[in-house]
Parts: structure tokens; C-alpha cells; sequence
């Protein structure tokens, strides 16, 4: 096990330092989060629409979409190359290959969600600031979920001819159900509503992760046509 | 290291669909031989290196290995935007601990020590091909697999390599080299084998043939496929 997160850490590392000398991927995706949330906010009819309940869904519409474009490049950049032959000579543990790649796509989803939330709180003037722990809660329970079902889909496209295309098709009915129960969470947790009304929702964003990680690292092997 | 031979193909064959690429290759390599690979393109050179390397697996067949392998192919397995140094470390990091001196001395052994901070991505095809060797260096493998090891070094690169076929590291470890350059190669070989249409003739001793004398044996192959 020590091994198998000695790898991991090694890889998030060496993603985290490629990204953070490119900046190809974290750059578009906090421009179009930005763009998603202006455009939602300009596109809003203040009269007819209150801004809390159009809020959950312009959050969860940006870090889903611009999650989606960081996802898209995780395993790019194995295949230039073809560096992943590489890693798998070195040390053939796939499991750890896979959390390192998690590991590397939940930080850069998280960058991105950290620096559009401000945002967020600035143009839809919602009651954040008491509900923050458990908004908190929320965006990581979905964060985990949407990003290692997305980690496993990018080592599958990144195989094929028009991966960029691919990935989406894939990836949203995935996406799915973490979406709307955050969604959902989102919406009654900035209504302030009882915390025993939102643990039905938290116990199934969390059983999502489960599936979501747990069945990935089963299956992450059969992605290498070895 | 492993008393018997450290890489055992036995009727290994990989398809492609319904096309056979490597078909039916039974080969033993042990500590100290090296093994040369000839053959025209497209014969599955590579599909073998890749299917000794563990890269890819057999349809049919097996393949033992009893040693550590690493495998110096035409891609370099080396991140662009990375220097040489974050390259060998990752590298290092994976396989366990980061041994920098030790990292440092395998950069000055390929002869990059000047570019070592340099992104990969401004190196020429060369200086990566012996940063690649680096790299394999690194995991210090019981068999090494070379595909066209000296395609784009200059006179001090295949010395480079050809010294370490020959030992001069101080390792005795077993070669598998897939090359069109036999002329430079044969001298460092024990035994020269043939890929032909997948199928391998061979591998033959070295003992006393020429260049001309392998050369001969495999235009007569060619011309027989």
C-alpha cells in the first residue's frame, strides 16, 4: 500500500508541475467558468427569476464544464511520448497510477472551483458565508465522484481518434446523478433549510463516491490494451 | 540475478485483428548475451520489444521474465515539459527512492549534464534518445531492450551505447536490440536473429560471421518470405 501511494504521489506531483508550467488546462477551464457564470447571470431576469434559485444551477453548470476540460487532458499527456509505457516498466501498479492521476484532477477541478466560487458569491449575492462548511461538504462529495469516473473515461478516450469529442459523450450521464444531488444539496442548503433534511442527500453523494471510486480502480487495468 | 535465462518467449504470437503481426517466436535470452533483432519494416520488431517488455501480451504463447526489463523504444517516455533532471527524477521516484548524485552521474555518463536544466522539448531527437538511455540506466534492468538504439546518436552516442552492450558499466545484463545497423552492431552481439513476415529465424551464433555473411543469410530470407 506504501508503494502504491508512493506512485500516486509521485504522479500528482509530476501533473501538478507540467500543469503549473503550461497552465494549458487550468487557464481555459477558470476563463470559461467565468464566462459561464457571466453569462448565466447576465442571461438571469432579475424580475422573474430570483437569483437563489437560478444559484445551485449556474454553480454546478460552471464546475461541471469546466472540470470536464481539465479531465480531458489527464492522460494526454501520457501519450505524448508514449511516457505511460514508461511509468508501467517502472512500476506496474495500476491502481496507483490511478490515484495518482485522481489525486492530480481533484486538485486542478479544485483550483478551478476555488477561484470561480468568489466569483459566484459576487454576482448572485446568495447567503454563502453561513453555509460555507456545508457547502464545502457538497462540493467535495461531488467533486470526488464526477472526477474519478472522469479519470477512468480519459485513460479509455485518450485511446481513440477524437478523444476530446469522446470524453463528454461519456462522461455527462456519469456526471448525472453527483450533479443533481449537489445540485439539489446546493439549492436547500442555501434556503437554509434543516440539516436533517439534507443528510438523505449528503448519504447518497457519498454512496455515489463509493461506486465512483471503488469501481474505477476495478476496472482502470482493462483500459491498457496490454 | 537469476541463475537461468533472464527473458523466455515461447510461441509468442500477437494479432491485429485478423492480421498476425509476431508469429509463433520462441527465444531464451540469459546475463551477458545480446541478442540482435534484423528485419524490414513492418516484420513486428517492435511488437516483440513490446511484447519481452511486458507492454503487451501474447495472444498465444508466453513470455517468462526473471529479471527486471526496460525497454528504450522509438518513443522516448519522456515528458516534453520537463528538464532532464525532473525527468530522472520522476523516474527515480517511481521506481522508489531518489538517488540524486546517482542521477547526476547517469547525466554525465550521456553527456547532458550541460542541458540537464533545459526543457526536454528543446533538446534535438539525439540528446532525447540519450536521455532515454538515462532513464533506463536508472531502473539499472537485468535486460535491456533497445529498438534502433543508435537511429540518431552521433560517434560518441553509439559508443556510448555500444560500450554499455559490451559491458563497460561494470553489469552484465542481457540486450535484446532491434537494428538496421549491423555493420556497428555486430561486433557487440553474441547472436543475430531474423524477423521475417513475424516469424523469427534464429537466433544464430556470431561466432566468426561477417557482416557480409549476416547480410547474405538475410537478403536470402527476404528473398525466400
Amino acid at each position: 500500500m506504501r508503494d502504491v501511494l508512493r506512485v500516486a504521489w509521485a504522479i500528482a506531483a509530476k501533473d501538478v508541475r507540467i500543469e503549473m508550467r503550461t497552465r494549458t488546462a487550468l487557464l481555459s477551464s477558470v476563463v470559461f467558468a467565468i464566462l459561464v457564470l457571466a453569462i448565466l447571470y447576465v442571461a438571469r431576469d432579475p424580475t422573474a427569476v430570483s437569483a437563489l434559485e437560478i444559484a445551485p444551477a449556474a454553480l454546478w453548470v460552471t464546475f461541471s464544464f469546466a472540470g470536464l476540460i481539465n479531465l480531458n487532458r489527464a492522460f494526454a499527456i501520457e501519450r505524448e511520448n508514449d511516457a505511460m509505457s514508461g511509468i508501467l516498466m517502472t512500476f506496474p501498479n495500476i491502481t496507483g497510477i490511478f490515484l495518482g492521476k485522481l489525486a492530480a484532477n481533484l486538485i486542478f477541478v479544485g483550483t478551478i472551483q476555488l477561484v470561480a466560487f468568489p466569483l459566484f458569491v459576487l454576482f448572485y449575492d446568495v447567503p454563502v458565508l453561513t453555509n460555507l462548511p456545508l457547502l464545502a461538504v457538497v462540493t467535495v462529495l461531488a467533486t470526488i465522484g464526477m472526477v474519478s469516473v472522469g479519470t477512468l473515461l480519459s485513460s479509455i478516450v485518450v485511446q481513440t481518434r477524437f478523444a476530446e469529442l469522446m470524453l463528454p459523450v461519456l462522461l455527462l450521464p456519469f456526471m448525472v446523478p453527483p450533479v443533481v444531488g449537489a445540485v439539489q444539496l446546493t439549492s436547500r442548503i442555501l434556503a437554509n433549510r434543516p440539516l436533517s433534511e439534507l443528510m438523505g442527500g449528503f448519504k447518497l453523494l457519498a454512496a455515489f463516491d463509493l461506486v465512483f471510486v471503488v469501481m474505477p480502480i476495478l476496472i482502470f487495468s482493462a483500459t491498457f490494451d496490454r | 540475478m537469476h541463475k537461468g535465462p533472464l527473458l523466455v518467449a515461447r510461441n509468442a504470437t500477437r494479432r491485429y485483428g485478423f492480421r498476425t503481426i509476431v508469429r509463433g517466436v520462441d527465444l531464451s535470452v540469459s546475463a551477458g548475451d545480446v541478442v540482435v533483432l534484423m528485419g524490414p519494416n513492418g516484420a513486428g520488431k517492435t511488437t516483440l520489444l513490446k511484447m519481452l517488455a511486458g507492454l503487451m501480451q501474447p495472444n498465444e504463447g508466453s513470455i517468462e521474465r526473471h529479471g527486471s526489463i526496460y525497454a528504450v523504444m522509438h518513443e522516448t517516455h519522456l515528458y516534453e515539459t520537463l528538464t532532464a533532471v525532473e525527468n530522472l527524477v520522476f523516474a527515480a521516484r517511481l521506481k522508489g527512492s531518489v538517488d540524486r548524485p546517482g542521477i547526476h552521474r547517469l547525466l554525465q555518463l550521456v553527456g547532458l549534464t550541460t542541458w540537464q536544466d533545459n526543457r526536454v522539448m528543446t533538446y534535438s531527437r539525439g540528446m532525447k534518445q540519450r536521455l532515454s538511455i538515462a532513464r533506463a540506466l536508472l531502473h539499472d534492468p537485468d535486460v535491456l531492450l533497445l529498438d534502433e538504439p543508435l537511429s540518431s546518436l552521433d560517434e560518441e552516442g553509439c559508443s556510448l551505447v555500444l560500450g554499455l552492450l559490451s559491458g563497460s558499466d561494470g553489469k552484465t545484463r542481457a540486450a535484446v536490440v532491434v537494428t538496421h545497423q549491423i555493420d556497428r552492431l555486430l561486433s557487440s552481439s553474441s547472436s543475430v536473429g531474423f524477423l521475417v513476415g513475424g516469424s523469427l529465424h534464429g537466433p544464430l551464433p556470431v561466432d566468426g560471421m561477417t557482416v557480409a555473411d549476416v547480410n547474405r543469410r538475410y537478403r536470402e530470407l527476404l528473398t525466400n518470405a
